[in-house]
């Protein structure tokens, strides 16, 4: 198997003072679904942007197919098809034209442009609306059309930038069906950043965890859940707050991997809860702890999040992302 | 080089299939310059005041109105580019196999297809208000060609000035400030020999007043003596420009 996508050391400081990127290192393996996941502001789009050219990293070294991001720029993009984060296309003219500038810009000859850009739109089930304008498309149908829009060159590697953004379940669900299937069909390798947990959990190969700039853990859904032990027993504290020492002492119980705790709520980690249990409960009674809720669940990918990054990834995202949608909407 | 030239040839497709959708923009932008052919021209040359050379001050006035009006039109779509980081074109863009100095060159000329178009507009009125053209159809062609080309070159203008620019709200006022020093201190609506030393010296560096003397020559004089002086301004000022906008154009990306 050949790497897709590698770096070593990746910095990236903004403006001599931001970092937004604190030594990267990644390997992805050609034609999987890879997803980088974390909360915003946690480098996931600087990232993408140095592995598709637009940056330059401040120190470290970047390859995409084994070509040196610095020094390889235009072979690189030969190879790759890219969809931002924002809405990438022109929403005064029709669908079947935005596809068409974009043909010409990456050199499709012409003879072979229609049935490129016709089984694209086909593909992605916009040849109904082709001919629309694309101020008349939903968000969804807007997401499809940068998508066809990726297709056109049949890149080696894809990268998506929070693919299904501000989408509702049923289009976010159309457009990983799309996606999967192509790379079924052409061992495309899928690069996405995400901060959704299901959507790394249900569509990726291989997940890395980011935050601070810096790759926590990396591994399959099913590998990172398994880190973390069986199951998760989450006590909501009624007090809010649990000392140290408590923590310290559910750390040593043999049945415990770990304890985290979180905004007033206490997940300790075993491998069966229904064994552990009864033991849990009498080490916080004799801490004088009162739960006001025990619930036991399968560890999640936002319980990673929290066991390797120290915080949930949903509280993170969710102002950034409200911000984020209002602003697609404005300018749509 | 060949990129360049086929992003620009894709670019101006692009502007073409947009306006085929809607060409309001360009009605709206033609009002202020039909306003100085319609009302200021008539009462100036009223005056007898400005020494054009024989021909009517309305007359002497179009090349300089309609040159405005297409330059103002470029600086905006420069800055319109740049707000375009906004939104993903022109991260996509720069995704693409194209060079930088490519998508920058093409997208600058581009600005050139609404700049004829705004022009058709614009000279209707001048005849209505029987402004004399050269009646020669290359004439008017070639006037309509140093307009096209001339375009770019301002287009680039506003992107190097948008890129020290880092919000939206702050490039509202820069098409005005960048347009009507220009505008007043060239020949547009008055002989360059009328103006005070210190804006002669400016005049003689100002783009706008080597592509108003090729238009004017082209389209009203007919004196072609200067075309030659002024072909090689404006494509030194293009070449410039699309130079030091390339360069510049790191800063909008990052």
């Amino acid at each position: 198997m050949e790497t897709a996508v590698s770096t070593r050391g990746l910095v990236k400081v903004y403006d001599g003072e931001v970092r937004a990127l604190d030594g990267i290192d990644l390997d992805v393996e050609e034609g999987i679904a890879f997803a980088l996941l974390g909360p915003n502001g946690a480098g996931k789009t600087t990232l993408m942007r140095i592995l598709t050219t637009q940056l330059r990293p401040t120190s470290g070294d970047a390859y995409v197919f084994g070509l040196d991001v610095a020094r390889d720029g235009g072979k690189i993009r030969r190879l790759i098809s890219y969809v931002p984060q924002e809405m990438s296309v022109w929403t005064d003219i029709s669908g079947y034209e935005n596809l068409l500038v974009y043909a010409k810009i990456f050199g499709i000859p012409s003879h072979e442009r229609k049935k490129i850009i016709d089984d694209a739109l086909a593909n992605m089930g916009l040849d109904k609306v082709a001919n629309n304008m694309v101020r008349t498309y939903s968000g969804g149908m807007v997401r499809r059309l940068e998508t066809a829009c990726a297709l056109l060159i049949k890149p080696k590697i894809m990268f998506l930038d929070e693919p299904t953004i501000g989408l509702d379940p049923s289009a976010k669900k159309v457009v990983w069906e799309k996606l999967t299937s192509f790379k079924k069909e052409y061992g495309v390798t899928i690069f996405f950043n995400t901060h959704y947990m299901d959507e790394a959990d249900m569509y990726s190969d291989e997940i890395a965890i980011i935050d601070m700039g810096r790759i926590v853990k990396v591994g399959t859904a099913e590998e990172l859940k398994h880190s973390l032990g069986g199951e998760v027993v989450l006590f909501s504290l009624e007090e809010g707050k649990v000392r140290d020492e408590t923590i310290q002492k559910l750390r040593k119980s043999k049945t415990v991997s770990d304890v985290i705790f979180n905004n007033s709520e206490l997940s300790v980690l075993v491998e069966n809860a229904e064994l552990a249990l009864p033991h849990l409960i009498d080490v916080l009674r004799s801490e004088s702890v009162n739960p006001a809720k025990i619930s036991i669940t399968k560890p999640t990918l936002d319980d990673v999040f929290l066991k390797y990054a120290g915080t949930r990834l949903e509280t993170g995202g969710r102002i950034g992302e409200v911000r984020h949608v209002r602003r697609m909407i404005r300018r749509g | 080089m060949r990129d360049a030239l086929r992003n620009m040839f894709v670019m101006i497709e692009l502007e073409l299939r947009r306006l085929r959708h809607d060409r309001s923009e360009l009605y709206f932008r033609a009002a202020q310059p039909i306003l100085w052919i319609v009302v200021f021209g008539p009462v100036m040359g009223s005056v007898r005041g400005i020494p054009t050379g024989g021909i009517p001050y309305t007359d002497f006035i179009t090349p300089g109105v309609l040159i405005q009006s297409t330059t103002f039109l470029c600086v905006f779509y420069g800055l319109m580019m740049v707000w375009e980081r906004d939104s993903g074109i022109l991260k996509k863009l720069l995704v693409t196999p194209a060079s930088r100095y490519a998508t920058v060159i093409g997208r600058s000329m581009a600005s050139g297809v609404r700049a004829i178009f705004q022009g058709l507009i614009i000279v209707p009125v001048a005849l209505l208000m029987g402004v004399r053209f050269v009646p020669n159809p290359v004439c008017f062609a070639a006037a309509f060609l140093v307009i096209f080309f001339a375009s770019g070159g301002f287009a680039a203008i506003s992107i190097l000035v948008a890129s020290f620019m880092k919000t939206r709200e702050r490039f509202m006022g820069i098409g005005q400030a960048i347009i009507m020093p220009l505008f007043f201190a060239s020949n547009a609506l008055y002989p360059v020999e009328m103006m005070p030393e210190a804006l002669r010296v400016f005049s003689a560096v100002n783009p706008l007043s080597y592509v108003v003397d090729a238009t004017r020559g082209l389209m009203i004089t007919g004196n072609l003596s200067n075309l030659l002086l002024d072909v090689v301004a404006i494509a030194v000022f293009d070449t410039v420009m699309f130079i030091v906008a390339s360069v510049s154009f790191r800063k909008i990306i990052e």
